[in-house]
């Protein structure tokens, strides 16, 4: 990677100083070399797209590298062959504020320059760099390519302070409401490319798996398409990274790459609405705490009574079950009716399940999982404490005061019957 | 044109108090050379250029403890050094404060101070305008940084982005004051832009055509034009956006059908430019510091200037590269990739002329030339990982992660920044009359070359890693707590250098102190602004310099043989003005400058809080600029004790190979406010038209 090396100018010191820099690196290096640890690397790719953006990538960084050896190299050849040094102190300071301190009457030839030499550092460049951008468009355009047929799985993306909708057309029709509307959790089935629509309900976000592809802007007013496509199974953390205020670095996603059959499993799951829980059910308490506060934002399909065509569409506001103007700046909350089945809540900063649920199957997490009851608690509790926010101006999830601590228990009891 | 063609009024002069006369148009001017008055109403280009550079550094002091409260945070993943709110405010006015209050104005600073000097001239075009554009570059500036205290600074990143900067979503007034303060510090850019231009299309010294300007007031004329077209457009998008905020328009709104994108396209329009405006002045200084100490000319002139011209032209072309994610579409983003990619010919070929000039010389690594090294190396590497984000798709994997952040501080930190630590160590003398300490000056270099390194390299690995730009904190299992770490003590250790180089200004202005004047020449150097005495003298040159090539003042020590040797003909000092004329007519203090740029923050505060301060502060401008356009061009009293121009016009070492000057036009001119007209109004070079370079307010 360049960069790293200290790289500098010139003199002796410099030696010295460049060779313990570079055994630090080294170690360092070392130390951090496990790509495991990195969740986030852009450089170990595990989807076409990425792919092809590093195989880019790679070559240009070399070029760079070699470039960048030649000049640093070039600099520090230079400055020490070329250095004079200076006269001895005594004669200095015979000569005090004097117009010279090296010797006064040595001039080098004086040379005004080389047409042929800077015409041919003109051109080798260029070229260089046109064949480079030659690669580029290429790759450009291949990645700009939707290889998925029209009535293949399309994914509404939509980016909100500060977390992730996504609303599935199984059919590849995005015209039509969607089969599936979930948050946080992009589940997708491996080696198959997913077309992406991505847009804003607030301010700008960006959608960015960087294992799996580069990020694109979620634009408020715009549509913007993408892929997503991975050749491995797991789940891949992805991170917004356009500024999009308070809890920006909170603001995170998954996408969870499934077999094709277990995708297919996942899918019938999802797509069936929460039953209304009767008076007896387990969980019943919990409904009726849900209905009186947090179905003011929150939708559980088949609970929630609410019609929701023009909000997924965007034409319209989600008013909340109980009121008539939205709640939220953004008009919407994440949709909780399979909240149990996922595995991390709130933009994915909190795992929903202890002990890191990557280790058990993400199908069976529901089932098999211990619940992370402290975080969800504390969640409902006082959301503004845990993920900064500005409730009062109708961004974020607000704290509940009013709720008792049976209330959260009775609350958190439901919420696991979402699976 | 003139402004009149009687004599001044006669008047009561000596006046000290900013108060409007009743009596129409007679106002006295501020006298005196010493004292705060003396600085607070000069108009000397040499003043305000100081001013100018104190306030650049005061600025970055503040910047750069932002920086350091941003890092502080980032050592450890968790931080809670600040809060979430505090972190945005810091970070964006750490780039605000960066670009708008230090590189900007340390650019100005040596534009101000050098640029007349360097092309033989006694003032800039518009004494007045130029002291009025520090007063409200530095009434912006403090504006901007009031916020802190009245109610939280901006926290929509420097960029800010629609529609995260409006009202819903950046609810407290920082934005306002971004919007707003921005727009004051662009007034004053646009109008240095104006004044500078005029200043060398029109009063070169004779004989002084354009390709035998050095190649720093080159960089500094393209930016000057750079400022002229940027600064409208990003008036235009701030002017937008302070409507939205304070009086509900909906030009960013997109529930009303605003497009988001309207403002990234005229933020970037503004924003590349200013990436050229803020390196090109560094890359001028290194063209001026790179030569005098290889003992060589400058490589390549024209390659040098012509690439900086075409980094001006191709510096348009480029801005949507900040976009490549944001959905323009493939061919937009394929054009963009490509005009991207070869802005970094031209930029290429400075850096190989620079090492062209370097070869075969005689090097002397003073501070100074540790710093333009040092920009060369660093600016390298910024270019090199700015090439591998110009291409496109790869750019979607890099944009807004720490790579970028680290692309850009090699750029702006390491070659302007850099670039201007070399400037100040070179010019030190020329401006104080002593050099700065080598020593101090060189454990500065290395301590903050290896801070800079150790704080910036790693960044490229943590972008690459994944980590996003502008998030406060990050969590422990991401893998980027060891080189935040390092980045962390780097910046302290680039605060350390920092410190030395406060140290070394104090150390060596108690030093010299007594100590024999450094004389006028104590690098051997090439330029004009080296053939006066150091400090420079208020009237800048005892006589008229005639220009006969390139290197004017080089040439007049040094003879180079038919056989290429290089011999001494004459010492500096024999060359050189010694600085003794006192007859120098000049342009007189002014007080109006003050008082208008005062009324723009009033302006803009009321904006804010309360319509009656902006018509205070708009009063305040009228009288002020009412009080300019009626003050006496002269204050007869000055008169007496520094009289009019009656030196040789003509110098006597030049041998007027282009038609030296022989008369000058403005004695006892009415007209005669600008008096750095009279220098090189005479000039072939300058040409009739120095003779409409009045000032109009």
């Amino acid at each position: 990677m360049i960069g790293e090396r200290a790289a500098g100018s010139s003199g002796r010191p410099l030696w010295r100083r460049l060779r313990l820099v570079l055994i630090a690196l080294g170690v360092a290096l070392a130390l951090t070399a496990c790509a495991d640890e990195h969740p986030l690397d852009t450089l170990t790719e595990a989807g076409p797209d990425a792919r092809e953006i590093n195989d880019l990538f790679f070559p240009v960084l070399g070029v760079a590298i070699v470039v960048f050896f030649l000049v640093q190299g070039a600099v520090i050849y230079l400055a020490v062959r070329y250095r004079v040094r200076r006269k001895a102190a005594s004669e200095a300071a015979a000569d005090p504020g004097g117009d010279d301190l090296y010797g006064d009457d040595e001039y080098p030839e004086q040379v005004h320059g080389n047409l042929r030499l800077e015409l041919a550092w003109t051109i080798i460049p260029t070229i260089l760099l046109a064949v480079i951008s030659v690669f580029a468009l290429i790759s450009l355009v291949e990645l700009n390519e939707v290889s998925a047929a029209e009535d293949d799985l399309r994914v509404t993306v939509v980016g909100q302070q500060w977390w992730w909708e996504f609303q599935y057309h199984l059919d590849g029709d995005t015209s039509t409401p969607p089969d599936i509307v979930t948050a946080n959790e992009l589940v997708i089935p491996v080696y198959q490319q997913v077309p992406l629509e991505i847009t804003s309900r607030d301010v700008i976000h960006s959608f960015w798996i960087p294992r799996l592809n580069g990020k694109r802007d979620a634009v408020p007013g715009r549509t913007h398409p993408w892929v997503i496509e991975a050749d491995e199974t797991g789940r891949f953390l992805g991170q917004c990274t356009e500024f999009c205020g308070l809890s920006h670095a909170y603001m995170r996603m998954y996408a969870v790459v499934l077999t094709p059959a277990e995708w297919e499993e996942w899918v019938q799951g999802q797509v069936i609405d929460a039953a209304p829980l009767e008076e007896g059910d387990p969980g019943y308490e919990g409904q009726e705490v849900f209905l009186a506060n947090c179905a003011n934002c929150h939708v559980v399909n088949g609970v929630t009574d609410v019609n929701l065509d023009g909000v997924l569409d965007g034409t319209e506001d989600y008013a909340g079950a109980n009121s008539t103007t939205s709640a939220l700046v953004a008009g919407a909350a994440p949709n909780l009716t399979h909240v149990a089945s996922r595995t991390t809540f709130a933009g994915s900063i909190f795992d929903l399940y202890e002990d890191r649920a990557e280790r058990i199957p993400y199908l069976e997490v529901a089932e098999r999982g211990d619940l992370n009851r402290g975080d969800l608690e504390a969640w409902i509790r006082n959301a503004p404490e845990r993920k900064a926010n500005d409730a009062d101006g109708a961004r974020g999830m607000t704290a509940f005061p009013g709720l008792t601590e049976g209330d959260i228990d009775a609350l958190v009891e439901y919420l696991m019957t979402l699976r | 044109m003139t402004t009149t063609s009687e004599p001044p009024l006669q008047l009561t002069a000596g006046e000290q108090l900013v108060r409007p006369s009743t009596s129409l148009g007679v106002f006295s001017r501020p006298r005196g050379d010493t004292g705060w008055q003396s600085w607070l109403f000069t108009v000397d280009h040499k003043r305000i250029g100081i001013m100018y550079g104190a306030a650049a550094l005061l600025f970055l002091v503040i910047g750069g403890i932002e920086a350091l409260l941003i890092r502080l945070q980032l050592a450890v993943p968790g931080g809670n050094v600040l809060s979430e709110d505090a972190y945005n405010q810091v970070f964006t006015m750490h780039g605000v404060t960066m670009v708008f209050l230090v590189i900007m104005p340390m650019a100005a600073a040596f534009a101000n101070y050098l640029l007349p000097l360097q092309i033989g001239a006694r003032d800039v075009a518009f004494p007045r305008l130029n002291a009025f554009s520090l007063w409200a570059f530095l009434a912006g500036g403090i504006f901007l940084n009031t916020s802190w205290f009245l109610g939280g600074a901006p926290d929509g990143g420097w960029f800010g982005y629609a529609p995260n900067s409006g009202l819903v979503y950046s609810p407290s007034n920082g934005m306002d004051f971004y919007a707003l303060g921005l727009q004051i510090a662009g007034i004053a850019s646009l109008v240095s832009a104006i004044n500078l231009i005029t200043t060398v299309l029109n009063m070169r010294a004779p004989g002084m055509t354009l390709f035998r300007m050095p190649v720093l007031t080159w960089m500094l004329l393209v930016v000057q034009f750079l400022l002229l077209f940027a600064i409208p457009v990003i008036t235009v998008a701030l002017f937008l956006l302070s409507f939205d905020r304070l009086f509900d328009a909906n030009f960013f709104n997109v529930a009303a059908g605003a497009d988001p994108l309207l403002w990234q396209h005229l933020f970037w329009i503004f924003g590349h430019p200013e990436v050229y405006i803020l390196i090109l002045p560094a890359f001028g200084i290194m063209s001026e510091v790179i030569p005098v100490f290889s003992r060589k000319p400058i490589f390549g002139y024209p390659f040098m200037v012509f690439s900086g011209i075409a980094i001006g032209f191709m510096g348009w072309g480029v801005w949507a590269h900040h976009m490549f994610t944001s959905g323009m579409g493939p061919v937009s983003v394929a054009a963009f990739s490509l005009s991207t990619m070869f802005i970094a010919v031209p930029t290429g070929v400075k850096i190989l002329n620079w090492l062209a000039t370097m070869w075969g010389g005689r090097l002397r690594l003073n501070t100074a030339m540790l710093y333009s090294i040092g920009a060369v190396a660093m600016f390298t590497i910024g270019g090199l990982s700015g090439v591998t984000h110009a291409i496109a798709p790869a750019d979607t994997q890099q944009t807004d992660t720490y790579y970028i952040v680290a692309h850009f501080h090699y750029v702006i930190f390491g070659g302007s920044l850099m670039g201007m630590l070399s400037g100040i160590y070179f010019w030190w003398p020329k401006m104080f009359g002593h050099k700065l300490d080598e020593k101090l000056g060189k454990i500065g270099f290395w301590v903050l070359l290896i801070g800079f390194n150790l704080t910036f390299g790693p960044m490229h690995i943590l972008g690459l890693q994944g980590m996003s730009r502008r998030i406060h904190s990050y969590a422990a299992d991401s893998g980027f707590n060891l080189w935040n770490m390092f980045a962390t003590v780097g910046s302290f250790v680039i605060a350390v250098g920092v410190l030395l180089l406060f140290l070394n200004i104090g150390v060596s202005r108690r030093r010299a102190r007594g100590a024999p004047p450094v004389g006028p020449d104590p690098w051997d150097a090439r330029g004009l602004e080296w053939m006066t005495a150091s400090p420079t003298p208020v009237h800048n040159f005892d006589r008229d310099i005639t220009v006969t090539r390139q290197d004017e003042f080089w040439h007049r020590k040094w003879r180079i043989g038919t056989d290429g040797k290089v011999t001494r003909i004459a010492r500096a000092t024999d060359v050189a003005h010694d600085g003794s004329a006192t007859d120098v007519h000049l342009p007189s203090p002014s007080y109006w400058p003050v008082v208008v740029a005062l009324g723009l923050p009033l302006v803009a505060y009321g904006l804010i809080y309360n319509l009656w301060i902006t018509g205070l502060g708009a009063l305040l401008i009228l009288g002020g600029l009412y009080g300019w356009v009626f003050e006496p061009p002269d204050d007869p009293e000055a008169h007496e004790h520094d009289d009019h121009h009656d030196a040789d016009p003509s110098d006597d070492s030049g041998n007027g190979a282009s038609g030296g000057g022989t008369s000058t036009n403005g004695e006892d001119g009415p007209d005669s406010d600008d008096g750095a007209r009279q220098l090189a109004g005479a000039g072939a070079a300058a040409g009739p038209s120095a003779q409409a370079a009045e000032e109009q307010p």
